[in-house]
């Protein structure tokens, strides 16, 4: 027959106090972490997107920037303002009889222009970040202790 | 103690826990109500997004070489936020002289009443560069730190002043090319569209697609973020160079012969590139409202393309290859000119109302006689075969040109009831019957290009979404054989040289013919008004351009042998340099080293 033990004393009504307030107090600090990691992370997402909206129209004002640069470079090399220079530094245009046709050997004039690679053409822009930021951990561990080549960790992001 | 420690705990867990409940239940309640959904949509609506009208950027213009003939240029405008403005009189006075305006007209805008509803903002001006903005800016700022708020009247200020960028079109080479490229409407900042030339025809993919865009203020969708793309740029077959340098020497020529106007082409009948296309009057594109001061009544704004006339004996070229291609004639036919050819009812004369005797065909177009032609299209080619190749040539019809604005004078044909038999007679040397400077130029371009006719072209490459698309060139035809046009050429080679004409350009070989056509002037053909031209290619044995020119009306000769060859002349002894073409010697040597 079991014996039944019984507590002799009961625990001090401060302690069960305690422990029911540390119990409430651990479920409320639970929530309130949850609720902290939601709202941090809202936070954060709220903020990326405001930044996001503030680059995109940054983005539409680089571009105006751009579109008004090249026009000004255009107006500063237009025909009448190269023409002008050119009579400042004292050039002139030779009539025709002084005009002498000259081979050049391996000058095949001037290239066709290109302002965009042509369709098919993969982007041969590199990325934009340094390679060195691009490596994981293994591929620093690997290039820096397991190969003798000290570029290897990178190499093997390539 | 203890029964009324617990008697208050639960009486506030109860009242806390009924709280809890009835604001659950109210929240419960509000989400569920009809006047929720209805809020919730019309927030969404207000507020969850913000209309905004984006144009995209008007795509760029460039010549063959990648300079930049039309590109867009940052402006401002000007205008007030009503609610906002303390003192318009400061505002009146500050902007008094800017772009024109008054300080009444300014006066007038910025003391409108402020309505929520419907008067927020007022425009001042627009289209203000960077530089009065970065002043206006600084004084604004100036008066705000003496007057903050505005809230002293009796101080300046600026306050309710604001000013926003915007792209607007901008051609850095003003009135060079104009007649090509056309202009943008850019004042109309709404309804503004391309008109004429390359910005009519290319409206659409210069443009892009302006669109209304919803954009999220909810920081959360940022996926619907649009992406509008740009209008595509042009690369075109244009050469900024030749075509400032075919102006110039059009606009000395006009001068100097006394012509109401002039029309110069330059063309490669290899592929149909047009290098230039000169013409006058031009206009200053930047400001192109003022187009109208110079194109009174019914002046086209480019008459290479949109002018109809008679181009005369140039048009002999087709005729003769027309001949010969059918095999009617070869070098050994002979005609006797007696100076007077009747026909349909009429009499054909020649320029110089004489006879020539006894001519091979060469002398027939080396004299330019025609009466001779006449002879070869009635009595050889006949009206079938001549309208045939006529219309294989593209006569009475459009060339496709790339440019906005391409005008046709339809070729009458035996059984239409405007045309009458001695048309063929006169069509042969080119009266009677009206093209346009780019037909023409196109048509003898087969001659040029061993009877091939390219589709002449402005549009070199089209640049959209970062990719280069380069355009091919296109046949319009093959009206005649390769052998017929290297027959033709070498007898218009030798036709130039026989008679040592001012078209010729020392050290390279070139053939061409000119023309001078008469003008009807109420029903009669004036003999001192005339339409002088001159069409030459070169070099002969591998063209590599072809020169159409045309003066209208010269006062100091009324011939194409006097006033338009030398023009030819002039312009192709530059072109020649600028196409980097050896002379005939050089490239002798050049083939021999290779051989």
């Amino acid at each position: 027959m079991a014996k039944k033990t019984k507590q002799a004393y009961k625990q001090a009504p401060w302690r069960r106090q305690l422990q029911s307030a540390g119990f409430s107090l651990v479920l409320v600090i639970a929530i309130l972490a949850v609720l902290s990691i939601y709202l941090i992370i809202s936070a954060q997402a709220a903020s990326a997107g405001l930044e996001i909206m503030d680059m995109h129209y940054e983005e539409e004002e680089i571009m105006r920037i751009i579109a008004n640069e090249r026009t000004e470079l255009a107006w500063k090399t237009s025909y009448t303002e190269m023409q002008k220079r050119a009579e400042k530094a004292g050039y002139q245009v030779p009539p025709a009889e002084n005009v002498h046709f000259m081979v050049i050997p391996g000058y095949q004039g001037q290239n066709p222009v290109l302002l965009a690679p042509p369709p098919g053409s993969e982007n041969t822009l590199g990325p934009v970040v340094n390679e060195y930021y691009q490596q994981s951990l293994w591929d620093w561990f690997y290039g820096t202790f397991l190969t003798t080549s000290p570029t290897a960790g990178v190499e093997a992001v390539k | 103690m203890k029964k009324d420690t617990f008697s208050r705990l639960t009486l506030i867990g109860v009242i806390l826990s009924a709280s809890s409940l009835l604001i659950v239940l109210q929240m419960l309640h509000i989400q569920s109500s009809t006047k929720h959904q209805e809020l919730s949509q019309w927030a969404d609506e207000e507020y969850s997004y913000a209309i905004e009208n984006y144009t995209p950027e008007r795509g760029n213009i460039y010549d063959r070489w990648g300079r930049l003939l039309a590109g867009d240029e940052d402006v401002y405008e000007l205008g007030v936020m009503l609610e906002y403005v303390t003192n318009p009189d400061t505002i009146a006075r500050t902007l008094e002289g800017i772009n024109g305006l008054t300080y009444d007209d300014v006066y007038a805008v910025v003391s409108k009443e402020y309505d929520a509803e419907d008067s927020i903002y007022a425009v001042i001006t627009d289209f203000l560069p960077s530089g009065v903005i970065d002043v206006l800016s600084e004084i604004k700022q100036t008066y705000e730190i003496e007057n903050p708020y505005g809230k002293n009247p009796d101080l300046p200020s600026l306050r309710g002043l604001i000013w926003s960028s915007h792209l607007k079109r901008s051609y850095p080479e003003n009135s060079l090319a104009s007649n090509i490229l056309g202009f943008y409407a850019f004042r109309d900042r709404q309804e503004g569209l391309g008109y004429y030339g390359v910005e009519e025809y290319y409206d659409n993919l210069l443009a892009g697609n302006a669109m209304d865009t919803f954009m999220p203020r909810n920081p959360y969708l940022l996926e619907s973020l649009p992406e509008v793309p740009a209008g595509a740029s042009l690369v075109l077959t244009i050469d900024r160079e030749i075509q400032a340098m075919v102006e110039k020497k059009l606009d000395e020529a006009i001068e100097k012969y006394g012509a109401v106007s002039g029309t110069v082409i330059v063309l490669n009948p290899e592929n149909g590139d047009i290098y230039a296309m000169a013409t006058q009057p031009r206009v200053n594109l930047n400001e192109y409202w003022k187009y109208q001061e110079q194109f009174k009544e019914s002046t086209p704004f480019n008459r290479a393309i949109s002018e109809t006339y008679e181009p005369g004996s140039v048009f002999k070229v087709l005729t003769m290859s027309a001949a010969f291609d059918a095999g009617v004639v070869d070098d050994e036919t002979t005609y006797y000119d007696s100076g007077r050819y009747e026909y349909g009812g009429g009499t054909i004369l020649n320029w110089d109302r004489k006879g020539h005797g006894e001519q091979t065909m060469q002398g027939c177009m080396q004299k330019s006689l025609n009466v001779c032609l006449a002879w070869v299209a009635t009595e050889k080619l006949g009206k079938d075969k001549f309208y045939d190749y006529m219309r294989a040539f593209g006569i009475g019809q459009r060339t496709s040109i790339d440019l906005g604005g391409e005008e046709i004078w339809p070729m009458s044909v035996p059984g239409d009831s405007d045309w009458y038999p001695i048309q063929l007679a006169t069509n042969s040397f080119g009266q009677g019957i009206a093209v346009t400077p780019i037909q023409l130029a196109a048509a003898i371009s087969a001659v040029a290009n061993d009877g091939k006719m390219m589709k002449p072209h402005v549009l070199k490459a089209i640049i959209q979404d970062g990719k280069q698309y380069n355009t091919t060139p296109q046949v319009l035809g093959v009206p005649i054989k390769a052998e017929t046009a290297k027959t033709m050429t070498e007898m218009l080679v030798q036709s130039l040289q026989n008679e040592t004409s001012l078209a010729l350009v020392p050290g390279y070989k070139i053939a061409g013919k000119t023309g001078t056509a008469e003008i009807p002037v109420q029903g009669q053909y004036s003999t001192d008004l005339t339409n002088a031209s001159f069409v030459g290619w070169g070099p002969a044995d591998d063209p590599k351009f072809l020169i159409y020119v045309w003066l209208e009306k010269p006062e100091a000769s009324p011939w194409g042998s006097v006033v338009a060859a030398p023009l030819f002349s002039d312009i192709a002894k530059e072109l020649v340099v600028y196409l980097d073409l050896p002379p005939e010697d050089a490239l002798q040597n050049l083939v021999a080293k290779e051989g």
